[in-house]
């Protein structure tokens, strides 16, 4: 009996100890993985550090994909010259599944591990998480979400998209376009994208002089029956349907419970990411004079002088040949142009290091974005000028295809409206000073 | 008589000896790992807890769905009592364990009406109101970007120590603290009177009204204690991540705390901790490194469904079945008989 307690007592243990071997075994295995992705002294690395996984991937695979590109054409060419010399460049990603704690850890892998000179986020949720390392480590972080901005965080910022204030071009350029369009219904998911989005349309709405038929309609994130909340969006029958910013896992349900429900008013959102996808599940009819803020970049309106963006139409060619047309999305070149300002800031700067090449990107107060000639801007909405604002292109959906309709000046509009926004904003607790 | 003295005593060297090896383990741990890791190791040791007290509260038979919000309420009502307040972080995170408790014997009053599926549906519904109440009220909660800039643990400065928590190596060996007096506390719950009075009521909660136990009274205990602990949790993530938001403790969260503790097993007080270190080691550690960063989900799903089909008792079923395997194998066709289902 007690030979048999012992021999069951030995293989326990056995038992434990060789899943506690296994378990250092692995973890063994995954620190000297990342120590083997270390390069040679000619390779830059840039971190990117967004949700590649999940509901809100949408805004960050598509990206990490650009950047690939951007890497394999700037890699091709003998990478990017920095005090002289040639550096390659290499991009690491990190899921952060839209979660502050994961954010975190990555951005300690990234920085720490890695060895990254600059790391590219989607920002929003996720930023919080990363404010402190970035804080501690002087790291240089760039945000597609500008709300992140606070004069806290001087390293961060927003060099490509500033959401949500372009979504102001839309709406202006609709009352210019379709004036006898006057009433407005919005739904946007109740998160930290939602809002202030909310507060822009708002705002935009009102410089406009298009009446809202009802208090925006905030659904949880959590929601997956879209069908109530078309209904209840189109009882009054209105003229424009806004979809704020809402997640493409949100655009694409709202999309196909208006069409059952028979909307054939104008629809206006921030993205249409896929939207091929949705015309797929409505029809091009129903599309057909669709709103949004994000263009292909196979549109020859990209060729123009003023834009930055290196082979805008090459680039799109190419993303369509290695991931599909249909993959395209809002973000998918984003991030690839924020690596054409630091690329140039760091060829300025005779360096990778971060406080140099953010002195660089942000010399003489303005930068090439890639829709032109933009100031580095900012403080009255977040308390500091990171975020770099200029023109945007306003997107129309025409028999099937996004095509660009007019690029708007976001500073023009801000010149003679910002009031209103300061208004909305302040109304949804959005300012900088009145968050967390 | 003095046979099962000397085998309990041989039972209780043996079982100490263990303890004093898994604490050796856990301790050099950190060192082995490289510094993200050691976030996620932070990370883990916090859900372990979270997933232990979740343990508690199915001992009585029911399953909740807002357990991960009551964690929100723990690291919100911490943050809140550190942020806005003052309170010293090690008060304000005892107060937040506090304030999870105290909402958890509120909602037992229309919760515990209700049993098995009802209650679970009941738990969701109460935890959504809640994590509603959050992105509502802007002031104080912070709306749907929630709480940012939390306080840190404070450091310790004196002549001889110097320790940052904000390194994670540091805040590891606080978390582990925190987390296995907890775990003592909850596994002398479950061993006492009370505990068994817990698994009485699951197993014949009729039989145990009949006999003079106030059912609701011990569910709603059940209820307070694992909350308590789940609040606690929710401080150390509160005061590590320095921000919460209502997305965090959505109900995508709380099935990730089902699993763990449907896949690690509930039948014994090891089984969820198996649960959630093991998918979390895969997940977070071996498939990151393998660069499987966007197949996660994927090979995720695929490792549940297998360990459902083939491990329908949890991994903690893993080793009594290895066991019989090694005893079969030693004794031949009449050890094998006694293989556990």
């Amino acid at each position: 009996m007690l030979r048999k307690s012992l021999d069951r007592k030995i293989s326990r243990r056995k038992f434990l100890g060789t899943t506690a071997a296994s378990g250092t075994a692995l973890a063994a295995m995954g620190s000297g993985l990342s120590r083997v992705a270390f390069a040679d002294n000619h390779t830059i690395k840039i971190g990117f550090l967004a949700p590649l996984t999940g509901p809100v991937s949408a805004w960050g695979k598509p990206g990490l994909d650009g950047c690939l590109i951007w890497a394999d054409w700037v890699n091709a060419k003998g990478g990017v010259n920095i005090g002289g010399q040639s550096y390659s460049i290499e991009f690491v990603g990190y899921d952060n599944e839209y979660d502050a704690a994961k954010a975190r850890t990555g951005a300690t892998k990234l920085i720490k591990e890695d060895g990254v000179k600059f790391i590219m986020m989607l920002g929003g949720d996720t930023w919080p998480g990363v404010e402190k390392i970035a804080e501690r480590e002087g790291m240089l972080f760039s945000t597609l979400l500008p709300s992140d901005l606070s004069p806290d965080s001087t390293t961060l910022v927003a060099p490509c998209e500033v959401h949500p204030i372009y979504n102001v071009t839309g709406v202006e350029w609709l009352a210019e376009n379709k004036p006898d369009l006057k009433t407005a219904v919005m739904c946007a998911q109740d998160d930290a994208l939602g809002k202030p989005s909310v507060a822009t349309y708002l705002a935009a709405f009102e410089a406009a002089g298009i009446e809202m038929q009802d208090e925006p309609l905030f659904f949880d994130p959590t929601t997956t029956d879209f069908a109530p909340v078309m209904t209840k969006l189109l009882a009054g029958n209105p003229d424009i349907l806004c979809l704020d910013t809402c997640y493409a896992d949100y655009v694409h349900p709202l999309c196909e419970q208006a069409f059952q429900q028979g909307y054939k008013g104008q629809i206006i959102s921030c993205t249409a990411d896929f939207y091929q996808k949705i015309i797929e599940k409505t029809s091009v009819e129903f599309m057909e004079g669709f709103i949004f803020q994000f263009p292909d970049f196979d549109d020859p309106a990209l060729n123009s002088e003023g834009v930055n963006f290196v082979n805008p139409n090459e680039f799109y060619a190419e993303y369509a040949k290695r991931y599909g047309a249909s993959q395209w999305g809002a973000v998918s070149w984003e991030y690839a142009s924020i690596m054409d300002l630091w690329a140039d800031a760091a060829s300025r700067a005779g360096s990778a290091e971060p406080a140099a090449v953010l002195e660089a990107m942000k010399a003489g107060g303005t930068g090439k974005h890639a829709f032109g000639t933009a100031d580095w801007w900012g403080t009255e909405l977040f308390g500091i000028d990171n975020a770099l604002v200029g023109d945007w292109p306003v997107v129309v959906i025409e028999g099937g295809k996004a095509t660009i309709k007019d690029f708007k000046s976001i500073p023009a509009w801000w010149d003679k409206h910002k009031d209103l926004m300061i208004k909305h904003m302040t109304a949804l607790g959005q300012m900088w000073n009145q968050r967390g | 008589m003095q046979a099962a003295g000397t085998g309990g005593l041989v039972r209780r060297t043996a079982w100490r000896l263990r303890l004093v090896f898994l604490f050796a383990m856990l301790a050099a741990l950190p060192y082995l790992l490289s510094y993200s890791q050691q976030e996620i190791a932070v990370l883990l040791v916090i859900n372990v807890l979270l997933v232990c007290s979740y343990r508690l509260l199915t001992l009585t038979g029911e399953w909740s769905l807002g357990h991960v919000v009551i964690m929100g309420v723990g690291a919100y009502a911490s943050a809140l009592l550190a942020k806005q307040f003052g309170v010293p972080v090690p008060l304000s995170m005892l107060l937040g364990g506090c304030m999870a408790a105290a909402t958890a014997a509120l909602l037992s009053f229309p919760l515990f009406r209700m049993k098995g599926f009802y209650f679970l549906i009941g738990s969701f519904a109460a935890g959504e109101i809640i994590r509603l109440i959050w992105k509502r009220f802007t002031d104080p909660f912070g709306g749907p970007k929630g709480l940012k800039r939390i306080d840190p643990f404070p450091d310790i400065e004196a002549s001889f120590l110097s320790v940052d928590f904000y390194e994670p190596v540091n805040y590891y060996f606080l978390a582990l603290a925190v987390v296995s007096v907890s775990l003592f506390v909850l596994y002398r719950i479950e061993r006492s009177r009370i505990g068994l009075t817990f698994h009485a009521i699951h197993w014949q909660d009729r039989l145990a009204e009949s006999v003079g136990v106030d059912t609701f009274r011990y569910r709603t205990l059940a209820f307070v204690i694992a909350s308590f602990f789940a609040g606690i949790a929710g401080g150390l993530y509160a005061h590590y991540v320095g921000a919460v938001n209502p997305t965090r403790f959505s109900v995508d969260q709380m099935v990730y705390v089902l699993v763990w503790a449907i896949v690690g097993g509930t039948a014994t007080f090891h089984g969820p901790i198996l649960g959630v270190v093991v998918l979390t080691v895969i997940n977070e550690i071996v498939l990151r490194a393998l660069g499987l960063d966007t197949a996660r989900p994927l090979i995720y799903g695929a490792i549940l469904i297998l360990s459902v089909l083939y491990l329908p008792n949890g991994l903690e079923s893993l080793g009594p079945r290895l066991q019989a395997r090694w005893r079969r194998w030693r004794g031949g066709p009449a050890a094998a008989g006694r293989e556990p289902a």
